[in-house]
């Protein structure tokens, strides 16, 4: 048995005992326990030092918004995970944890040298410190400052875990299964809605966990829990989930929740995702989260020991464990005088209960007498006692707002409570508007923005009768809101646990201000003086307050902080609370694993990654790959011991000597069928398509409506009303989603359907002068022979026995064909090609090669030469606009006065003045490199190769007034700084009359 | 295509066999016309199904409908619809190739499905069909029964969407 347990108290499993180990310290708690409910059984309070300061820090609440016991966790290897809350991990046999942002030790850090010198560190430090002299800031402060700042190690091994995810539809969610959510789980769940509730803890139940000796119809309130838990479980419509955060509140009652799976096993099951995310959608949803217990602000109040009395009462009834056995209790509300009495009753010496208000129930001060507990009402507290572990706090009487003679009163543990705040994180998710409620002193839910429900505490209500009525009635009004019939229910409280009390900002001290380290905002070590000096600097609003001093801008953001740093930034600027007015909540509401949001979209599953059904065969042959947009293509086919630059000099020269092979499947396909086809083609792109004949094809150039290029590819006749159009492979989706645009909304009246074939056909390039020998005698029903079949032309046809759509087009300027083939035969056909192939010394290609032979021809790569602010005049390919349509997209742009302007970029080749020097792609150009800086460019290299079949560079640029540029020598800096110059030419480097393709 | 038939008890998954495939794109109006070539009464409304024997019609769009037959009947139905193209237009394209269907039947195949579908599948009617999205990839969802479904999807995202079932399929398996 610990030390602080008490026994035959709380719901942790006292058969199961577990040993768990805290800067390498062994420790033993049982099962059910958390690390901070452990910890604290064994005496221990000390669990982390602060942010900035290195102050000693212990746990101050016992559940999710904890502000200092952050811990590091070890489940296993790469299974580290910083900023833990100890009031959240559940231990289990041989966990791991350790202790944050200390050196060497818990109990003697170094880093506590920053509280000596906090002046320096107050809010906005590093605009007003750290700056002389000014070289200093670059190679010393900063670097230390980073290597200080922080909390948590961050993990440097890969996530082994496996995150899941899934969708989920109900007619009711409620977040939050205190009081509250199970009557409403109730009432919706009795009444045949499909209800999902869920809690963030491990067991549901809320206060009513806290809250043993209330009665609920003539039952304990744990009898009541349990039997209501049986019944919700009992009906097939009501799923009830547990260790699951609602994390965020989005848009139409869509919620995305977090549920924790096997983070408190010691034995995992092979294959077991750590966590799910949900993404669940509502028809109507109910928030009974309840409320957040708020410290107070004085001098030394984050000293360890100092906690939240709700939490000591949680830590007694809930985990059976006494947080001190001499506690005194500070408060401004009725409800820690009840968290007094437990501790008494369990066996705790109370020293005494502090009250600031100047008047308290005497049934109350009565309850408190009876139990021998001194009673010290209208009193202050101005410090406390201790370092590393809490010792006395220091209190003074208040009367007429002065403060009277100290007296500092011996204890091991300061239970604080200063109000309550409703938690209204996820209803702000929403942007449903809050309205300040002047007697309370808090927010509560005003206008709604989604089919919501907010009941309990979360809406200022409180004790455990009220709460089973207001959820009831939120379970009523949900499910009336479906349009189902709901009966009501009466619950029967006795000895329930009502009160009130007042909220305040810092409290009155008869010491100075100015040297008080009086805890706002507990994670970022944010002073109540931090805020009034932000106030005095000027900021004014509280966006500014919040973020020149960090309040409210740690992991729990503002949990704990928010209210107070309202009403301490409200006083200091002169004006009441609700016009300063609160910062923006945002989610996740708490702290959420990467992967949990990543889910599935990891290794393989990051992204698609589509391949072809060729691709499998590249893969076997050594291929490597290239992205293009989200396909992976064959790159270049190294031999034994080539690098790209050998492979591709090789693969360019075979395909020009005598047949290469490239696999184009991932090239887009729309089909464009109608009787309206060609006027639909005519006025999408920027050719005459009219007269273009059955069985031919034509290069087709694509505009956006503000005249520059944004597509482009062969297109081909195959009916009257049918035409094959393709598109670049990075383009295909694009393409079709713009014209299905124009169609649907510009010209509906047009009888034209678009349809995608991208992945219907596979498609095979053959080029060079030997591809039509290849080809030919796997052709059947077609003749392809020079005379009867041109270049740019097409036929229907099977090559080797599978229907195909063979187009004779070249993309590389030698005698070239595209063979078209379902795709199921793709991969098929390519061994055959290969096979037969051999005989011509048939060479693979890739994405590469293509790209130099074309380069070497002067075809654009749209996207590459092309950056959508080239027109088709630019690029030197004015003849692809038909002259005498009456309208195309982008026509009426090309006349436009900057368009139509003299000196604009134009696309032309570059040939370096040494052969041997290849340009670099991006490249900025200028006509004279002497010039001062910063120096006028005038284009930049859009292609760049080595050409094989030229024996020397090429490139392509696009630059200022080009055409008229011919012969000019221009500068081009080299990636270590030179310049290389170079002649600016055509860009038909190879063949430019096309003879190539005329072979037999 | 190669992939490992995923089943224990609660759910199987299973890549169907090559079918005849056609996307119909018709005016409304002249449904009738599409009615006779095809041989099966094309439903009118969004979503709805239509099967008979081996041959099957599924409206997706205002006026697209997905055709299913038997592979041997492709050329014979595109011929029919040739033959209307005459005096009705429309498009008939043929995208066979173009998709792969995956089966996935049993008491947990709702389940599965919405580890990366973000419709509510409870309230699709059976017959029904929908073009929907599971995770990245775009699909065409068909139920075919309450506990029994098919997936269309694209050629090149059909490992992708198999991956996650298999991932899914996995899930269920260990219970959490």
């Amino acid at each position: 048995m610990n030390e602080f347990r008490v026994k035959d108290r709380g719901r942790v499993n006292t058969d199961k005992p577990v040993k768990f180990t805290f800067d390498g310290e062994v420790f033993k708690g049982f099962e059910g326990d958390t690390v901070a409910s452990a910890l604290l059984a064994n005496g221990v309070h000390l669990m982390g030092r602060s942010f900035k300061y290195h102050r000693p820090r212990g746990v101050v609440t016992a559940s999710s918004e904890e502000p200092n016991a952050l811990i590091g966790t070890t489940r296993g290897k790469g299974q580290f995970e910083p900023n833990t809350r100890a009031t959240i991990q559940e231990i289990y046999e041989g966990l791991a944890t350790e202790s944050q942002n200390k050196w060497p030790s818990l109990q003697f850090d170094l880093g506590a040298i920053n509280d000596r010198l906090y002046m320096l560190f107050s809010a906005g430090f590093y605009y007003k410190t750290f700056m002389w002299p000014r070289s200093f800031w670059d190679s010393v402060y900063e670097p230390l400052i980073r290597k200080a700042a922080g909390l948590g190690k961050a993990p440097t091994e890969v996530d082994p875990d496996h995150y899941a995810s899934r969708y989920l539809h109900c007619d009711v969610l409620i977040v939050g299964a205190g009081p509250s959510g199970i009557a409403a789980a109730l009432t919706a769940g009795r009444a045949g809605s499909k209800v999902v509730l869920v809690d963030e803890n491990t067991e549901m139940g809320g206060t009513l966990l806290s809250e043993p000796s209330v009665l609920i119809d003539d039952q304990t309130a744990w009898d009541w829990l349990a039997k209501a838990k049986a019944e919700l479980d009992n009906m097939p419509n009501v799923r009830r989930m547990t260790r699951t955060t609602a994390i965020g509140y989005y848009h139409q009652n869509m919620i995305g929740m977090v549920q924790k799976l096997t983070d408190h096993m010691v034995d995992v099951p092979t294959g077991a995702p750590r966590e799910r995310m949900w993404r669940v959608r509502a028809h109507e949803v109910v928030l009974a989260q309840g409320a957040i217990e708020r410290p107070m602000v004085f001098d030394g109040n984050d000293c360890p020991g100092v906690m939240m009395a709700g939490a000591a009462q949680t830590f007694l009834n809930r985990f059976g464990v006494l947080v001190g056995k001499q506690p005194v209790v500070l408060t401004s509300h009725d409800s820690a005088w009840h968290s007094a009495f437990d501790l008494a009753d369990a066996g705790a010496k109370v020293v005494a209960i502090i009250d600031t208000r100047p008047e308290v129930d005497a049934a109350l001060v009565h309850q408190a007498m009876k139990r021998g507990i001194e009673t010290l009402v209208g009193h202050t507290a101005t410090a406390t006692k201790g370092r590393l572990r809490v010792k006395g706090l220091r209190v003074n009487p208040v009367k007429h707002g002065r403060v009277g003679t100290a007296r500092v009163l011996s204890c091991d543990a300061v239970l604080v409570c200063g109000g309550w705040t409703p938690s209204l994180h996820l209803f702000s998710h929403t942007k449903g508007s809050l309205d300040w409620d002047a007697e309370a002193k808090a927010y509560l839910p005003g206008k709604k923005t989604e089919d919501v429900h907010i009941a309990g505490a979360g809406r200022g209500l409180w004790g455990i009768a009220s709460a089973l009525e207001d959820g009831t009635k939120a379970g009523r009004e949900a499910v009336q809101a479906l349009g189902q019939t709901v009966g009501a229910a009466n619950y029967k409280v006795a000895d329930d646990r009502v009160g009130t009390g007042i909220t305040q900002k810092e409290l009155p001290s008869d010491r100075s201000a100015g040297k008080a380290k009086a805890f706002v905002d507990f994670q970022n070590d944010v002073t109540a003086k931090d805020i009034r000096l932000a106030v005095r600097e000027g900021m004014k609003s509280i966006e500014h307050v919040k973020r020149y001093t960090t309040n409210g801008m740690a992991t729990d953001q503002g949990k704990l902080s928010n209210m107070n740093g309202l009403m301490i930034a409200a006083d200091a600027l002169g004006k009441e609370a609700p016009q300063v007015g609160l910062t923006t909540f945002r989610p996740p509401y708490t702290p959420t694993t990467f992967g949990a949001f990543a889910g599935y979209h990891k290794g393989q599953h990051f992204e698609v990654t589509r391949k072809t059904p060729i691709d499998g065969w590249a893969e076997e042959n050594g291929a490597e790959f290239e992205p293009v947009a989200l396909w992976r293509r064959a790159w270049y086919f190294p031999q034994a011991g080539e690098d790209m630059h050998k492979a591709v000099a090789r693969e360019c020269k075979a395909t020009r000597q005598s047949v290469g092979m490239f696999d184009a499947s991932t090239l887009g396909k729309i089909e464009v069928s109608g009787p309206d086809a060609v006027e639909f083609m005519n006025r999408m792109y920027t050719n005459p398509w009219t007269k273009l004949g059955v069985g031919r094809c034509r290069y087709g150039l694509l505009l956006g409506e503000d005249g520059f290029i944004r597509d482009d590819g062969v297109i081909g006749r195959m009916r009257d009303d049918l035409f094959h159009v393709t598109t670049t492979t990075g383009g295909a989706a694009r393409v079709l989603n713009m014209m299905e645009d124009y169609l649907q909304t510009e010209w509906p009246e047009l009888k034209v359907w678009l349809t995608s074939t991208t992945e219907e056909w596979a498609t095979i390039a053959l080029n060079g002068p030997n591809a039509r020998k290849l080809l030919q005698p796997f052709v059947e029903g077609a003749d392809i022979s020079a005379d009867a079949m041109p270049h740019m032309a097409l036929v229907e046809c099977t090559v080797a026995g599978f229907p195909s759509r063979l187009f004779r087009v070249s993309f590389t300027g030698e005698l070239g064909f595209e063979i078209n083939v379902p795709a199921r035969h793709g991969r098929a056909l390519w061994e055959k090609l290969h096979e037969a192939g051999q005989q011509y010394d048939i060479c693979t290609y890739g994405t590469e090669t293509m790209h130099v032979l074309r380069a070497e021809k002067g075809f654009i790569i749209v996207g590459q030469d092309t950056d959508g602010t080239v027109t088709p005049q630019d690029a030197g390919i004015g003849w692809a606009i038909g002259k005498m349509k009456p309208d195309f997209v982008g026509k009426r742009s090309l006349d436009r006065p900057d368009i139509v302007a003299p000196g604009r970029k134009q696309l032309v080749g570059l040939l370096t003045d040494d052969p041997k020097t290849v340009l670099v792609e991006g490249a900025q150009i200028v006509a004279d490199p002497k010039q001062a800086k910063p120096m006028k460019m005038i284009g930049h290299v859009t292609s760049s190769y080595w050409s094989e079949t030229l024996g020397r560079s090429i490139a392509m640029a696009v630059v200022e007034g080009g055409f008229d540029r011919m012969d000019d020598t221009l500068h081009i800096p080299t990636e270590d700084g030179g310049t290389v110059s170079a002649k600016v030419t055509g860009t038909g480097f190879y063949d430019p009359a096309g003879d190539r393709l005329k072979v037999e | 295509m190669n992939v490992p038939v995923n089943s224990f008890d609660a759910v199987s998954v299973a890549v169907l066999p090559p079918v005849a495939r056609f996307n119909l794109r018709i005016a409304p109006a002249d449904l009738v016309v599409a009615t006779k070539a095809f041989g099966l009464k094309l439903p009118g409304k969004i979503g709805e199904g239509v099967q008979k024997g081996d041959r099957a019609a599924y409206c997706i769009g205002p006026d697209e409908w997905l055709l299913h037959a038997t592979e041997a009947d492709q050329n014979a139905i595109a011929a029919q619809f040739d033959t209307a193209r005459a005096k009705t237009p429309h498009s008939l394209t043929v995208i066979s190739d173009r998709e792969v269907m995956i089966g996935i039947t049993g008491p947990a195949a709702i389940e599965m499905l919405s580890v990366a579908c973000p419709l509510d599948l409870s309230r699709m009617a059976v017959g029904s069909a929908k073009r929907t999205v599971f995770d990245y990839a775009q699909v065409v969802l068909i139920r075919d029964g309450d506990d029994a479904f098919r997936l269309e999807v694209w050629r090149s995202f059909f490992p992708h969407v198999s991956g996650l079932l298999e991932i899914a399929v996995k899930e269920l398996t260990v219970g959490l």
